[in-house]
């Protein structure tokens, strides 16, 4: 199956059609935020203005908070109620090449070992039509890691804005076997075919930052007890959380009751390793400083996952650099190493 | 000799299970081993449930107080004795409080077995040395018991557990029961005797030099809490115990127990996961001693 | 201003009187800086002051140790006075390098005044009230006033307040009162459920990453209420009224001790509108206390202090 396309003036009637069997999930404001929200069945202008979301698509799938069970105290004891996600279909319209990988790299997470069934549901529930950057921001390093902005391996159906077209690809087969149910699609000509070539080209060219990964494992281990460069980068980092919460492939979380009288909820939320919480123990922290967390964030990212799953846990989205308070840039910190 | 410890694979999880919901269950005992320190004896509400469930020596479990949270400890009792199981737990926050606060005929929630376990079928035809300080004989007894219901395959025995006053002695009833034993050396010992105490006083690890068992055809099992392991492992090091005979259990903070919330790990290796029982020789060969 | 500030921070560290600089460099990000700290002569030349030197520094001294010689602006000199009047830094281990400001230039507005993402601006001049911005084969002027953050209206202390060496002449400060508090005003004229239906929007979006009280100088506390958990007060994730129930109880505990630097909402990745409730604050502060944030160094911490004369009308 070639390349499709459609006007830009038709991803509405597109989206629309979509719109019958799934609930469409596009780039849109929100309380003065863009997010991933449903689509309203109107507009598409956010073709005109959308770069990426502070928020990462990750929480679509795991979200913030996500609500486990129920418990409820009965005469027989306590009951509890599986609360999983629904099973309606989804489409993810607009999702990045960047954030598409972040998304298969956490996959690997959360089917490992013991099976994840609330984020694996919503994966298996959800068909991911990738958009490609034309235009990458400042803060954007995805070439390093090995991922080209304007294509994707990891979507199912990737479009290319052309500028009055969408070209559209299919990418998996549940992908191609959408594109073959819709209509309004015609042929793509070469031409346009062409012109995503150049803006695919042009978009990889103007990332001119870069992560430095050679002998990534070897430097980073030399490194790891390095206390004084530890030290010194984290000196201006707040220890908030936002570079975890922003980043699409951090995963880490906490369990926590909700409770009121005689039944409550199990909940998960996310939680980030800045913070001393996270491994506070009664009588001990082991990463208790600042330095050591900041330390256990690159290493978990650049050195553990990939011994652990095969994969660097950064797609070089750039937002961590992008919401940091203080500019604190991995790019800088694994260069520096 | 090179005792190996096995990994989990997830295999006691049915397709279509979720990982996060835990079985209720019942506590039928209380026990109160120290001041700070109750161990509980539970069962299945579901006898289905019941005959279904195992687990091994070492594996440890995610128990809650349904509306006030999760906490982890190991599974303290056998598996040769499956009519019911014990766990047992210090109170020093939030979950463990409503814990201690819980009693027979109340309900927790628990989900596991999870981790890897002592490795059972290598240390067959061994001598064992168990040392154990504190709370940290709950893990040792499941062990111990296990070890003594087929006591003929195993060679001589070595016991030494210590706490810090006779008043912080936990599991008495087992402690009277190896003492009993004889196909038991046990030896028990406090850091500080009082008034009433005639037993051994002295720091565990001083105490195992003193009673010097021969590293020859032995291994090693100690755990308690971190100062104890540390000069624990120094002292078997002395007697001439290779690291790979000395077979330790490793404590970090969890809340899954199952590899994914990604607080545990030191270095690659996730204590949940691929822990918490390690031979001394794998935890050297972790990236690092640092966190 | 930048280059009085290098010498005097090269001499400091060469003479030994301090231990650290505090001070900014430029970010590896466009347009942005980045506190700068270090001990090294070297990194001196490094030090910039320009209109995008947002952080507040004063931040720092609770948490490094030394000597340090930190460079404020006027909020955040009054910051660090509040932080004295608390005993929680010594003014002995200072060296205070002061900045008399015009204004911080906000990002997004300066964005939304060049209508493009700051990413496609090559260079930034200050001129005289303007800002030139050199785009890709053009140039847009945009006057100062109309990219620099609303705190900065109305701002009644642009010179630092305290400091050891003033690096350059004392900036007067602008009575734009109302155009500093006109959000909050707007706010205010709306009706009560309106209020609760755009804070519930707010505080939805919060995600808890604490960054608006990890970069408050104020939040100094050892132990967050939040990260206590017996009792626990609130959840440690958001339901949208345990978000706002954090966020009114942060508010509360910098009552007195907030300088309205506006910290809070520039760190909010969400975008929150923080500062309004902080500066609601100020103005209750100052309207029941007679207190301003660091503006007297002999004064005592309102919430630690009580006088005869303080109004009581709350007891009935």
């Amino acid at each position: 199956m070639g390349y499709k396309r459609i006007k830009k003036d038709q991803l509405n009637a597109f989206l629309r059609e979509l719109s019958k069997d799934y609930a469409v999930v596009l780039p849109s404001r929100s309380g003065g935020q863009v997010v991933f929200g449903p689509w309203d069945g109107e507009n598409t202008d956010f073709l005109d203005w959308y770069k990426n979301t502070v928020i990462p698509p990750k929480a679509l799938f795991f979200p913030p908070v996500e609500e486990m069970f129920r418990f409820r105290k009965g005469e027989e004891g306590y009951e509890i109620e599986e609360l999983m996600p629904d099973k309606g279909q989804q489409i993810i319209f607009g999702i990045r090449p960047c954030d598409a990988r972040a998304l298969k790299i956490i996959d690997m997470l959360f089917a490992d070992t013991y099976r994840d069934p609330y984020y694996l549901r919503r994966r298996e529930n959800s068909l991911l039509i990738g958009l490609g950057c034309n235009e990458p921001c400042d803060t954007c390093f995805c070439a390093s890691l090995d991922i080209s902005p304007g294509q994707s391996e990891d979507v199912d159906i990737l479009c290319t804005d052309t500028g009055e077209d969408l070209l559209i690809e299919a990418i998996s087969d549940k992908g191609g076997n959408l594109l073959s149910r819709m209509s309004g699609l015609s042929d793509a000509g070469s031409e346009e075919e062409s012109k995503a070539r150049e803006l695919r080209k042009s978009a990889k060219e103007r990332i001119t930052r870069e992560i430095n990964l050679s002998g990534l494992q070897e430097r980073m281990r030399s490194n790891f007890e390095n206390r004084a460069y530890w030290e010194k980068v984290s000196k201006k980092c707040m220890a908030c959380g936002i570079c975890t919460y922003v980043c699409p492939t951090c995963h880490c979380f906490d369990i926590n009751d909700e409770n009121r009288k005689k039944e409550g909820k199990r909940v998960r939320n996310w939680d980030s390793c800045k913070f001393p919480l996270f491994t506070r123990m009664p009588m001990e922290n082991p990463r208790h400083e600042k330095w050591r967390r900041m330390r256990q964030r690159y290493h978990h990212k650049f050195e553990y996952y990939p011994m652990n799953f095969g994969a660097i846990a950064c797609t070089g989205c750039g937002r961590c650099i992008r919401e940091c308070p203080v500019n604190v840039d991995v790019t800088e910190i694994i260069g520096g190493i | 000799m090179m005792v190996a410890v096995e990994k989990d694979k997830g295999d006691s999880l049915m397709e279509g299970d979720n990982v996060y919901i835990p079985h209720v269950m019942k506590i039928e005992k209380v026990i109160e081993e120290t001041q700070n320190i109750k161990t509980f004896h539970f069962n299945f509400k579901d006898e289905t449930q019941k005959a279904q469930f195992g687990f091994k020596s070492g594996q440890f479990a995610e128990y809650s107080v349904f509306g006030v949270g999760e906490a982890t400890f190991c599974i303290s009792s056998s598996p040769t004795r499956m009519d019911h199981l014990e766990f047992s737990v210090m109170r020093v926050g939030k979950v463990t409080q409503a814990i201690h606060e819980l009693q027979e005929g109340d309900e927790i929630g628990f989900r596991g077995p999870y981790g890897n376990w002592f490795p059972l079928d290598s240390i067959q035809g061994k001598n064992l040395v168990f040392v154990g300080g504190g709370i940290g004989l709950a893990p040792l007894r499941s062990l111990i018991w296990n070890v003594l219901d087929n006591r003929d395959i195993y060679k001589d025995i070595v016991i030494l557990y210590g706490a810090r006053s006779p008043a912080d002695l936990s599991f008495k009833y087992d402690l009277e029961a190896w003492d009993k034993d004889d196909r038991v050396n046990m030896y028990t010992t406090v850091d500080r005797g009082d008034e009433s105490w005639t037993g051994r006083v002295g720091l565990i690890p001083p105490v195992l030099e003193e009673i010097g068992p021969s590293p020859e055809n032995t291994v090693a099992i100690t755990c308690g809490p971190p100062i104890m392991i540390k000069f624990t492992l120094q002292s078997l090091e002395k007697l001439g115990f290779t690291h790979d005979q000395i077979i330790t259990t490793l404590e970090m903070r969890m809340k899954c127990g199952i590899g994914k919330c990604g607080r545990c790990n030191i270095g690659n290796i996730y204590v949940c996961k691929d822990g918490p029982v390690f031979t001394y020789a794998q935890i050297r060969s972790f990236l690092s001693a640092e966190f | 201003m930048e280059n009085r500030l290098k010498e005097e921070a090269r001499k400091l560290l060469k003479e030994g009187k301090v231990d650290y600089i505090v001070g900014y460099g430029n970010g590896t990000v466009k347009f942005r800086t980045s506190p700068l700290i270090t001990n090294k002569e070297e990194d001196i030349e490094s030090l910039v002051i320009n209109p995008f030197i947002a952080n507040n520094l004063s931040r720092y001294p609770t948490e490094i140790k030394g000597k340090l010689g930190i460079v404020v602006k006027g909020c955040d000199s009054r910051s660090l006075v509040s932080l004295m009047q608390d005993n929680k830094v010594n003014r002995d281990d200072m060296v205070i390098l002061g900045v008399p400001c015009e204004g911080v230039v906000d990002i997004k507005k300066l964005g939304e005044q060049i209508g493009a993402d700051i990413d496609q601006a090559k260079e930034i001049d200050k001129e005289g009230d303007n800002l030139i911005v050199q785009m890709d084969g053009s140039k847009k002027t945009v006057p100062f006033r109309d990219v620099i953050f609303d705190k900065c209206f109305g701002c009644e202390y642009p010179t630092p307040l305290e400091y050891d060496i003033l690096l350059g002449s004392e900036v007067s400060p602008r009575i734009e009162i109302e155009k500093s508090l006109k959000k909050i005003k707007e706010f205010e004229d709306t009706d009560a459920p309106e209020r609760w239906r755009y804070w519930k929007e707010q505080f939805s979006k919060c995600i808890r990453c604490y960054a608006c009280r990890n970069v408050c100088p104020a939040c100094f506390c050892e132990r967050c209420f939040v990260d206590v958990n017996i009792p626990q007060w609130i959840t440690t994730y958001g339901s949208w009224q345990d978000n706002l129930v954090f966020q009114l109880i942060r508010t509360l505990h910098v009552a007195g001790r907030c300088s309205d630097c506006g910290e809070c909402e520039r760190s909010c990745p969400v975008g929150i509108p923080l500062r309004s409730l902080q500066r609601k604050m100020v103005e209750e502060v100052k309207g029941l206390f007679n207190h301003e944030t660091g503006v007297d160094k002999d004064a005592f911490p309102v919430f630690t202090h009580y006088e005869a004369t303080d109004p009581e009308e709350f007891i009935k």
